[in-house]
This record gives C-alpha cells, sequence and structure tokens, in this order.
C-alpha cells in the first residue's frame, strides 16, 4: 500500500486549475467530467512524478464548512515543501500571490502561508537540510 | 504585478469576514460598500484586495456562492422561482441566464436530470471519490449507468 493521491476542496475547480498550474507551476495530469464536476489532478514537475493533487469540488456543505474554518484560523489546508523557498516567494508575490506570513524560521524549518485563491492556506517549507 | 505586502495577517482576517458575509443568504442585500466596511477598508481597496487573496471580484464570489446554493436548492426539490428569490436574485431571467452561463443548462433542466435519478442528495452529486481513485472515466460510466438503471 502506499500514498498515491492527495485531494484539497477548492470553491471553484477552473480557477484551482488556473492556479495550480499557471501560478504554482504544476502540470495538469488528469482532467474529465465526473458526474456534475470534473476529476482534476495535477502533479509538480519536480516530483514525485507519480503523486496527484486531487482538486476536488466543495460541492458538500460540510467541505465549504471546513474549508472556511480553517482558513479563518490560520490554519494550512496542506504544505508543500520547497527547496529554495526565499526565491520561491518572490517568484509567486511577482505573479500576484498573497501571503499570511513571511518567510519565517521555525526550528528545522522556514515557513512560509499563502492563499491559493481557492479557499485555501498553504504553507510552503524548507527544511535546514533541503534535499 | 507586485502583491501588496501582507505582513499582516489581521488584514487577511477581515478579508474572510467579509467574504462570510457575501456568502451569507441571510445577508443578500449587504452592499458591496458594507462588505468593505467589515473589512476596514475602502471599496476600491477591498475588491482589489479580495480579488488578490480569493481570485475573483466579491461581486463574482457572491454570484458564484449564490449559484452553488442555488444548485443544492433545486436538489431539494424547491422550484425554480422560490431559489431564485431565496438566494437573492430578484430577475427569474438574470438567474437563468446566470445558471445556464455556470451549470451548462437551465435551473429547470438540471432539477429534472436530478429526478432522473432515485437518490438525490442534499447537495451536487459526484461519484464517489473510491470508484474515482480506481478506474477513472471508465468508473464513472459504469456508476452513473448503474444510477440510471435503479
Amino acid at each position: 500500500m502506499r500514498i498515491k493521491l492527495i485531494s484539497i476542496f477548492v470553491d471553484d475547480q477552473e480557477k484551482a486549475l488556473k492556479f495550480y498550474t499557471d501560478v504554482l507551476g504544476f502540470r495538469k495530469e488528469k482532467d474529465f467530467p465526473a458526474g456534475g464536476a470534473r476529476w482534476i489532478t495535477v502533479v509538480s514537475p519536480e516530483g514525485p512524478g507519480d503523486l496527484e493533487l486531487v482538486l476536488e469540488p466543495n460541492g458538500h456543505p460540510a467541505a465549504s464548512a471546513y474549508q472556511s474554518a480553517l482558513m479563518k484560523d490560520g490554519i494550512p489546508a496542506t504544505a508543500f515543501e520547497s527547496s529554495a523557498i526565499h526565491s520561491e516567494v518572490q517568484r509567486l508575490k511577482d505573479k500576484g500571490v498573497v501571503f499570511t506570513m513571511e518567510p519565517t524560521v521555525a526550528g528545522p524549518v522556514t515557513l512560509a502561508i499563502f492563499s491559493d485563491t481557492c479557499g485555501n492556506l498553504i504553507q510552503m517549507y524548507q527544511p535546514k537540510s533541503a534535499p | 504585478m507586485k502583491s501588496p505586502a501582507w505582513r499582516n495577517r489581521r488584514t487577511f482576517l477581515r478579508l474572510c469576514r467579509a467574504r462570510d458575509l457575501l456568502s451569507d443568504l441571510r445577508s443578500s442585500n449587504v452592499s458591496i460598500a458594507e462588505a468593505a466596511r467589515e473589512a476596514s477598508l475602502s471599496s476600491f481597496h477591498f475588491i482589489r484586495r479580495f480579488e488578490a487573496a480569493f481570485g475573483e471580484t466579491p461581486h463574482q464570489f457572491r454570484t458564484r456562492e449564490r449559484l452553488t446554493a442555488a444548485q443544492r436548492l433545486l436538489a431539494r426539490g424547491r422550484s425554480v422561482t422560490d431559489v431564485c428569490l431565496d438566494v437573492g436574485f430578484s430577475s427569474l431571467g438574470s438567474f437563468s441566464t446566470l445558471f445556464a452561463r455556470r451549470v451548462g443548462i437551465s435551473p429547470a433542466e438540471y432539477q429534472r436530470s436530478l429526478r432522473r435519478s432515485v437518490y438525490v442528495p442534499d447537495w451536487t452529486p459526484h461519484p464517489p471519490t473510491c470508484l474515482l481513485l480506481m478506474g477513472g472515466p471508465d468508473a464513472i460510466a459504469i456508476f452513473e449507468k448503474t444510477v440510471r438503471r435503479r
């Protein structure tokens, strides 16, 4: 058994696909109709290539309530690792991304938090011994 | 475009509060200016910062939220006219046009499409995730065929 998919709720799948590909730089892996929504996954070009992030619609009322509560309390929905957090943050800021936490050293990692424009805060972190 | 300096999380929190206000159907008469006041920003800065944080203008956000709520209410069997008023539209024509633009079919057609299946859940239905994980598009086709057969 292995982890192959992780998912994140998004308030608008089209907007999410645009943000996660055009802004973050992930690559669209799958995109096909699924009931009233779409099954959309993206992968990071930096790998691992077979780990897909599902952009899951928050159509269920509990999903949007969950997203909203986390965001208001400043809790990131997930975290992505970077090997060069400062330049990555600058690259995203240049694209208009809103950061709620600037790169901050927190023990063994440096972390920053940004809004993915789809109802989530995302944490980016770089371990001290970056890969 | 350079993003503004968002060193203070309080601004983001205020935007979240305004966003909640705009998504609350009970406060459908709230104007953008009132939502801006909730965020302690001028309307101009509110619209700019809201769009930067959430990827759409406050007006676009509210319209999308209303249409999502409309889908839920239609799934529960409420009439198109009632749904139109419930979610804060005053014109049935503009509601139907916006709904069709977003969903691809009119509100009435959407409701009919849900009635064709026996199981009408409380939210916009989509196939169980486990099916998608295992089988992709083929699994979805089988799922939808099974639901129609019930």
